[in-house]
């Protein structure tokens, strides 16, 4: 089973790691609901409540997308469902 | 130029006596000065200016907002 693995294979990659591997590159984060977002990663903590800048954040509805830009934020891990390194937002 | 990595408590404490945009998960927004928060994201803001739909509904002197209604704290990059 997983959990008796005893030391890491290094070719196996757990996902905060991979969230850590992302630090410094651009995100692209999907939420609960219908916003999303898209910034550069600055840290986060065990909850994955993320510090972000130049962020860029759309909310999506049948009007078609809101977008607002943030110098800098904390974003709290609670609605996130989806995130993706290097990812370039919806309008793609 | 880009910041060195930063962990959510260190942005917290960056952040405090700043001017700081908080959305709620509702969608409202508000903005004020940031007096103090925990590690729930509860926050206590001063100034406070409450926007729905971006339009300034009310005003209040000091409000506290419960943390597990918050989506998100913005603040303005420092500049140097």
């Amino acid at each position: 089973a997983m959990a008796s693995s005893g030391p890491q294979n290094p070719s196996q990659i757990m996902p905060l790691e991979l969230v850590d591997k992302c630090i410094g590159s651009k995100i692209h984060i999907k939420m609960k609901g219908d916003k999303e977002l898209v910034g550069t990663l600055l840290g986060f903590d065990p909850y994955v409540n993320m510090v972000l800048e130049d962020v860029v954040v759309y909310e999506i509805s049948s009007q078609g997308k809101k977008v607002t830009r943030l110098e800098q934020i904390l974003l709290n891990g609670n609605n996130i469902a989806l995130m993706i390194p290097g990812g370039e937002g919806p309008d793609n | 130029m880009s910041s060195t990595r930063q962990t959510p408590s260190d942005f917290l404490k960056q952040i405090i006596h700043r001017p700081v945009v908080v959305k709620l998960n509702s969608g409202v927004d508000y903005r004020g000065v940031l007096v103090c928060l925990d590690g729930f994201m509860n926050i206590v803001l001063d100034q406070t200016e409450e926007y729905i739909n971006g339009q300034l509904k009310a005003k209040y002197g000091i409000a506290f907002l419960r943390g597990n209604n918050v989506l998100y704290i913005s603040a303005q990059k420092r500049k140097a």
